[in-house]
């Protein structure tokens, strides 16, 4: 197995960052919340100040409050819409994969299939056949979310394994007489880690934003706390036309730094696995510092003398 | 002398178009089953739904929806499903009164030309820059990912209401809501035209300032790849000029991005929903919710049919879009 | 052998190339220094690590990024129109390399199923660099050319039709040459071009490439690590190893005689197409980590030779027997009391005749 060398780059180490904070909110932004936010009690559409840090809304609630509770929620159900995606995605792609034959037929097409349906509006169709009371419920919604959201990393995962099928370890394993099920999950699934965290970031990405989107449409419980309904609300009441930026932007910001932060992540997963995306020698900061003039072009190798170097070394 | 069409190219493009016809089929087929799958009788069932809420009209379209016969044989029923289908008739709109078909047919047009227009402009400029970024890798220029990064990641519908908060409602630079001037009469008159194309600014520039982002990172990972292979090396060393070793790569590089146009023509599709929400746009999107919203099941499956094979479609326009490109799914591989 | 006055074509004084810049640097190519004349044939002959292909894309500028030049002349002396100017490749612009690229100096890269664009027919590349020498030219003169250039390399017309994925690897090898050969450079370079492909392939274009040189009188350099293949080709072989010459000769003499135990290991790592069978034995061990290298000579750690000097010093190149060898071995260093082994001693039997 190769050396898992994690790439130290500054867009990885921010995304870290970034994601880090918003699991804590997750852990502890319902008690740090300084009201609650179906508190309809203050002064409706106040600008942000010291006692209401994002304002209020129209209906008089602390936007904050709103911010915070909201924050698990979301990130709850895109977490386990995620997960479970990406188990679903893992057991179809690894075992079309590896198995083939007619297996690998009849769930490639199923999963071709789920790719080609249009996400979202089959998510629409199908929590408005779920009844009135399972629609409520988050935990269906991920589910259903997942349900529809696993094709993509199949499909990759899938590729993934045809080609590793062939490599001379799984060979070996083969013929020493591993059990299928120990070989796909001892010796190659450990050599599919990297694309399968790629995966699980992504589809939790995509979970956070099909929720946070349905939620926006009002097709969720509305009474339920998370950053799409509050923007829904903020939607329904015309919050943009009064130019109420402070109940508008919290939310969408931060479904934005979130997913940020996961892609940040994910760049970093991109360029571990495909090197050739890793900046290959200096960022422009590093060369000034070194003293060349500008990037090395193509075709064009840059002479650069040691003696030069050896200089501004000493200098 | 043109060799045979023998290669694998042939019989990839089959299997692809079988998977759509299968999806094709399976859509609709669920369409059939879903409603009667609900505990009892459809009929009753979609009554009770909307509690009471129901008129004479109501009634006679759902009863239309499902036909005569609910006591036959499912078979039967689907292939009185199937009849309708090859008929145009797609059932009636519970709360519309008329035909589903004709409802579809009169909005469709503004969800197309929209998405369309912004998923071609948001293509072109996307991957013109991805092209630029690319190749100008190692420069200042990469500080734009994080940017773009970000950008792609602010959820289109937040991103909407921005520019309708900084420009419609503050700066009343534009209208707000609507596809044209309520005043005016459609139909091809100078005046309407400019007022349909002014209203679809704000939605328009929504939806490609969201999908840009996206469309520049995933051309710019693709141009840093491609100017890594050897034929691109070959072309600087053969003393090409600059310019034009460029376009050699792009040309290389774009080909996954139009396979990508496919997959994106379905996200683009559900980001109209929000398109029409927002900007209270007509067409297909907003059809859909307020059909979710009153629970309007012929519609909403027409509706849901319609997207599917516009998707659908996109989707083998892509495939052959891809076909005709590359020459390596032509023709076979001598090795 | 020629009896040709030694026109010069190539001069590499001290070259160094780096992958990397200040504390992570890595030398890869050091201090290489060569001369090429007019039609000779040089070839260089390591294993995949050892710096070949570096000193040949850092000399001609098309090194990639993180590469660097980092010390040396590279003077290359035109010919044609522009003879006798010696042309300065570590100092010339962007625009004065494209007009000495291709038309002086061409390069065949190692697998033509990459370094031709999938996308286009072969024709259409052919045009390129032709529409390029020749603004004036027309279209149909132009394709006349490129069949003449297949046909040099026994191709026929047809194969301009072809997109490369349709050729077979020695086709699309041949096209590579036909198409340096494109603008008549007077250097060639050739990097590992057979490599890719079956053995009986490989020979047959090396002796192709032979005849071409016999006809158009171009130089090369052959970069490839299967010594035997440039027995009959070269003039000249310099064998590398970590970046560095260890061995420099006149072909016969390497293959029948060789000095560096390295040397010595790299032909036994190939089997002669014909003669009698010969104990395979390879090199033990794989080439140096070049961020951390062994102190002392490089190839110690693997050298069935290697004594105590060769832990701490490392043995600069030395001519040895009449000036027309060197070798970067202690064992010939004239100060050495060290035996040397029967193989590598001026009493070896040749080789030649066994086979290449």
């Amino acid at each position: 197995m190769r050396s898992m060398r994690v790439p130290r780059s500054p867009k990885v180490l921010v995304g870290l960052c970034i994601l880090g904070i918003f699991i804590l909110l997750t852990l502890i932004g319902p008690w740090i919340a300084p009201y609650d936010p179906n508190d309809t009690s203050f002064v409706p559409n106040l600008r942000p100040s010291w006692q209401h840090l994002f304002g209020t809304t129209t209906l008089g609630q602390d936007v904050v409050s709103q911010l915070l509770v909201g924050c698990r929620v979301t990130m709850v159900v895109g977490f386990i819409a995620g997960s479970l995606a990406t188990i679903i995605s893992l057991v179809v792609g690894l075992t079309a994969g590896y198995i083939g034959g007619r297996t690998d037929e009849g769930l490639s097409l199923l999963s071709n299939v789920f790719l080609a349906i249009p996400g979202l509006p089959l998510l629409i169709v199908i929590n408005s056949y779920l009844p009135a009371g399972e629609q409520a419920n988050p935990l269906v919604v991920g589910l259903v979310i997942a349900l529809t959201g696993w094709a993509w990393g199949a499909r990759v995962l899938r590729a993934q394994t045809m080609s590793l099928r062939d490599r001379d370890f799984v060979e070996a394993a083969r013929i020493i007489g591993e059990s299928r099920w120990r070989i796909m999950l001892g010796e190659i699934g450990p050599n599919l880690l990297p694309i399968i965290a790629a995966s699980f970031l992504f589809t939790i990405l995509y979970s956070v934003g099909v929720y946070t989107t349905l939620a926006f449409l009002g097709l969720t419980n509305v009474s339920t706390w998370n950053w799409g309904t509050m923007l829904y609300w903020a939607q329904t009441n015309n919050a943009a036309l009064a130019n109420e930026w402070w109940w508008l932007a919290p939310p969408g910001i931060a479904i934005a730094l979130v997913g940020t932060s996961l892609a940040l992540i994910n760049f970093g997963i991109d360029e571990f696995i495909n090197p050739r995306l890793r900046a290959a020698g200096l960022t422009a900061r590093q060369r000034r510092r070194v003293g060349m003039a500008r990037r090395p072009r193509l075709g064009f190798t840059p002479v650069h003398r040691s003696e030069e170097i050896k200089k501004e070394a000493s200098s | 002398m043109r060799r045979q069409w023998a290669g694998s190219g042939m019989r990839t493009a089959l299997r692809r178009l079988s998977i759509y016809l299968f999806t094709a089929w399976a859509t609709i087929t669920a369409n059939f089953i879903l409603p009667r799958l609900m505990p009892g009788n459809p009929i009753e069932q979609l009554i009770g739904k909307l509690q009471g809420r129901v008129t004479p009209e109501m009634i006679a379209a759902i009863k239309a929806q499902f036909g005569q016969g609910l006591n036959e044989p499912m078979w039967v029923q689907y292939g009185h499903y199937w009849g309708q289908l090859f008929h145009g008739d797609l059932g009636i709109s519970i709360t519309l009164s008329a035909p589903v078909s004709q409802v579809l047919s009169s909005q469709m047009w503004w969800t197309i030309g929209l998405i369309g227009t912004a998923a071609v402009v948001s293509f072109i400029i996307g991957t013109a820059l991805g092209v630029l970024f690319g190749w100008t890798r190692g420069s200042r220029a990469d500080s734009i990912i994080p940017v773009a990064t970000f950008l792609q990641s602010v959820p289109y519908y937040f991103l909407g209401t921005i520019l309708i908060m900084l420009f419609a409602g503050t700066l009343h630079l534009f209208p707000i809501m609507g596809a044209y001037d309520s005043s005016l009469n459609p139909g091809w008159s100078w005046a309407y035209i400019a007022s349909v194309l002014r209203y679809a600014e704000l939605p328009l520039t929504s939806i490609v300032l969201s999908s840009l982002a996206g469309w520049m990172l995933g051309m710019r990972n693709m141009m840093v790849t491609t100017v890594s292979e050897d034929f691109v090396l070959m072309a600087v060393a053969k003393g090409l000029p600059r310019r034009r070793v460029m376009w050699h790569a792009a040309r290389n590089a774009v080909l996954p991005s139009v396979a990508n146009l496919a997959l994106t023509i379905g996200l683009l599709v559900s980001g109209s929903l929000l398109v029409e929400q927002i900007f209270n746009y007509p067409g297909v999107g907003n059809l859909l919710v307020s059909a979710v919203g009153n629970e309007d099941y012929p519609l909403l499956q027409g509706i849901f049919l319609m997207i599917t094979f516009t998707v659908l479609g996109a989707n083998l326009l892509a495939d052959i879009l891809y076909y005709v490109l590359d020459p390596r799914t032509r023709t076979a591989s001598v090795n | 052998m020629k009896e040709d006055p030694f026109v010069p074509v190539l001069d590499v004084t001290n070259l160094s190339v780096d992958y990397g810049y200040g504390d992570d640097a890595v030398r890869a190519v050091s201090s290489v220094s060569f001369s090429l004349g007019r039609s000779q044939v040089l070839g260089v002959a390591g294993e995949s690590g050892s710096g070949k292909s570096t000193l040949v894309y850092g000399l001609t500028r098309l090194l990639r990024a993180p590469g660097v030049i980092t010390s040396g002349e590279v003077t290359l002396h035109l010919a044609g129109e522009r003879k006798g100017e010696a042309f300065n490749l570590l100092t010339a612009s962007e625009d004065e390399l494209r007009q000495v690229r291709w038309s002086q100096v061409s390069i065949v890269m190692q697998s033509a199923l990459n370094a031709l664009n999938p996308l286009r027919r072969v024709g259409k590349e052919f045009d390129e660099i032709l529409r390029r020498h020749d603004r004036t030219s027309s279209k149909t003169s132009r394709q006349e050319r490129a069949i003449e250039l297949l046909s040099l390399v026994g191709l026929a017309a047809d194969r301009l039709q072809r997109f490369p994925h349709e050729l077979s690897g020695g086709q699309r090898q041949r096209v590579m040459i036909a198409m340096a050969l494109a603008l008549g450079p007077e250097l060639v370079i050739m990097d590992e071009p057979t490599t890719a492909l079956d053995v009986v392939t490989q020979r047959e274009i090396v002796s192709e490439l032979y005849e071409l040189r016999q006809k158009l009188g171009f130089a090369m350099i052959f970069i490839t690590h299967d010594l035997s293949l440039l027995v009959e080709l070269a003039d000249e072989i310099m064998v590398m190893y970590a970046g560095e010459i260890v061995e420099r000769a006149p072909a016969v003499e390497l293959y029948g005689a060789p000095r560096h135990p390295y040397t010595l290991g790299l032909m036994n790592s190939f089997p002669p197409l014909q003669g009698d069978r010969v104990h395979m034995t390879g090199i033990p061990g794989s080439p140096p980590n070049l961020k951390s290298p062994p102190g002392g000579c490089a190839f110690h750690p693997r050298c069935p030779s290697a004594h105590d000097r060769c832990r701490t010093q490392a043995p600069p190149l030395a001519t040895i027997e009449d000036g027309h060898r060197s070798v970067a071995c202690w064992l010939h260093d004239s100060s050495s009391t060290e035996a040397v082994p029967v193989s590598l001693s001026r009493r070896a039997t040749s080789r030649i005749g066994q086979g290449a």
